[in-house]
């Protein structure tokens, strides 16, 4: 049964991560389902034990864990939201960029990071370089011939 | 008592959930009930202070059954800090007008998340409030609605996404090799567990702090994001969702780790150095304030990670003493430089030089506390490193600093901000100032938290 359960988590986790590295959000967010599902067998693997269940037990009957399925019901939630939530989000890309593509959006964050340089700091050096001209021109004046 | 500030914050946010908040008066709705909170919180640290560790069984359970809540001092540090930033932040927000329904809403669910965290004594509920402040922080990133944050929402949930998943999966590995969910239980029987097992966990749980904090290897998201939300955010993301790497490498790392974190020692220091310095340089080459702040956050933590890999109760008084300076310095900064006019100014070169370390601002005890601690281990090179990343800090803060008063006394000046919007950031720079001028209290307290978190006084 762990034998099982290992290959189970070790293919997920491997689907979702080369997903991951795909150019293609949506892909992208696939894998990251993917991954998820894998943690979340992983927590029912960290407790396997075969027993009746936890809710009546009987006398000198083995109980199941009911600790891991209550953990991998919340998680199941949770990466459900978050999925949901990142779905969202690559579809306000979408719209906002006609693209979900990985390349375009660091195409569109490089434009935006070259708009980000303050024009002003030429102006600044200049000045300071001709103040530092003028002081100069000053000091070599005073200097006696 | 101990449930009163999360009471507070949960059914707050639920209550702001339903109310529109760009309309000022729900925005400020929104403040009280943060301010309530943070003197809740105040409250019971007081309490803590002179009673110890307080702890509480959720729902009626019989200790050892349900889940436990249990606080100690450094808990409260960081659930105080967390409120603090939040509380500032979302008082800017208001004052600037509030772009989105669901921001203030947003702020106290993550507010709820981050005291949660510091508040639970149960590695899975950790987990929980760990996602409710990171899903608030998902669609916080979103704030503002153009092309560029969706575009860093997009690479902070992915990255963010992951390193969550992978600290589920260190959990789920706890929980197997010692079969507790309760951390003192977890701690009481981590030194039987086999040492491969344990250093895997240990590992795992550390990348994922690690990604939540910006680490060097771990940090390639952080400058996109930070310099595509909205300041506001920024200043959140800096100043209290980045305290939740800090915290878990605390309550995991020095709590249910040690021997693993004495032996990965080497690995932290190497790590941290190259922070320091990637970070620095990074921070020196670029021009717009937001990007070399966020540098200078990556460059930051690695201060944080050196402190952690000394350890003993010195060396966790100086990790905490600094993250706590290092939130208030960003969040300073973060809102200072998206403010223009006088004030904001003065703000800004005060956590300017609260980053640098120069007295009487309150950076200068942090860098203090890591000198001192480098000393008294007797390692020259990192004396010499810590100079030198505090050098170029002060070189990178000074040209931030120019560039921002040439670019308010040019010819395309941007228009001076409103008084109080400039107030906010000033208020916390004063704090700054009197945190430097009047230390011992806040360093009294964090010795303190420190010495019941190494010594085993209290939980």
């Amino acid at each position: 049964m762990t034998l099982v359960f290992s290959l189970a988590i070790a293919s997920l986790f491997a689907a979702g991560a080369y997903l991951m590295l795909k150019r293609d959000l949506i892909r992208l967010i696939a894998g990251m389902i993917m991954i998820g599902n894998a943690a979340n067998l992983f927590i029912m693997a960290s407790a396997l034990r075969r027993g009746t269940a936890a809710i009546l037990p009987h006398d000198g009957d083995d109980m199941a864990d009911p600790l891991t399925q209550a953990m991998v019901l919340t998680a199941i939630v949770i990466s459900f939201a978050t999925a949901a939530l990142a779905l969202v989000v690559v579809y306000r890309v979408y719209t906002s960029h006609l693209s979900v593509d990985l390349g375009e959006l660091s195409l569109a964050e490089e434009e935006q990071s070259e708009l980000d340089e303050p024009r002003s700091e030429d102006i600044v050096e200049t000045e300071i370089e001709e103040e530092v001209e003028a002081m100069i021109d000053e000091a070599l004046a005073e200097v006696p011939t | 008592m101990i449930a009163l500030p999360l009471g507070i914050l949960m059914f707050g946010s639920i209550l702001l959930a339903l109310l529109d908040g760009t309309r000022k008066r729900n925005g400020w709705i929104a403040v009280a009930i943060l301010g309530c909170a943070l003197i809740a919180t105040m409250r019971l640290g007081w309490h803590i202070y002179d009673h110890g560790v307080q702890e509480m069984a959720v729902g009626g359970w019989d200790q050892g059954i349900g889940i436990v809540l249990r606080i100690d001092l450094v808990g409260i540090v960081f659930a105080v800090l967390c409120q603090l930033v939040l509380l500032s932040a979302l008082t800017y927000e208001v004052i600037a007008d509030v772009g989105a329904r669901v921001f203030p809403a947003l702020v106290l669910f993550m507010a709820v998340g981050l005291t949660g965290l510091t508040f639970t004594g149960d590695a899975f509920n950790f987990y929980v409030f760990f996602e409710i402040s990171m899903i608030s922080s998902y669609i916080l990133v979103n704030y503002g609605e153009s092309a560029r944050q969706f575009r860093a929402a997009f690479v902070f949930i992915t990255v963010n996404l992951l390193g969550s998943v992978l600290f589920l999966i260190g959990i789920a590995g706890i929980y197997h090799t010692t079969g507790f969910l309760d951390m003192v239980r977890i701690r009481e029987q981590m030194p039987l567990v086999q040492e491969n097992p344990a250093i895997l966990t240990a590992t795992i749980i550390f990348v994922a702090f690690s990604v939540k904090l910006g680490l060097f290897p771990f940090h390639f998201w952080l400058p996109t994001v930070y310099t595509g939300t909205r300041p506001a955010v920024a200043a959140i993301l800096s100043g209290a969702l980045a305290n939740i790497g800090t915290y878990g490498l605390i309550r995991f790392g020095v709590d249910i780790f040690p021997r693993e974190l004495e032996a990965a020692s080497a690995v932290l220091i190497i790590l941290g150095c190259a922070s320091i310095v990637y970070g620095g340089v990074q921070a020196v080459s670029r021009h717009a304030p937001a990007e070399v702040l966020a540098y200078s956050a990556i460059g930051q933590v690695g201060y944080i990670m050196i402190a952690l890999a000394f350890g003993g109760t010195v060396g966790l008084a100086a990790v905490i003493l600094y993250s706590v300076l290092n939130s208030l310095n960003k969040t300073v900064l973060f809102l200072g430089i998206s403010a223009h006019g006088w004030l904001a100014t003065a703000a800004v070169a005060i956590g300017a030089f609260s980053v640098a370390g120069v007295p009487p601002v309150g950076g200068f005890f942090a860098k203090y506390a890591l000198f001192d601690l480098a000393i008294s281990e007797r390692e020259p090179v990192l004396v010499m490193l810590i100079f030198v990343g505090s050098v170029i800090s002060f070189v990178y803060m000074f040209q931030m600093y120019r560039r921002r008063i040439a670019i308010d006394t040019g010819p395309d000046a941007p228009p001076v901000s409103k008084q109080s919007l400039q107030a906010v950031s000033f208020t916390l720079a004063i704090g700054l100032i009197v945190i430097g001028l009047f230390p011992e209290p806040l360093i009294h307290v964090i010795q303190m938290a420190a010495a019941s978190l190494t010594q085993g006084v209290a939980p």
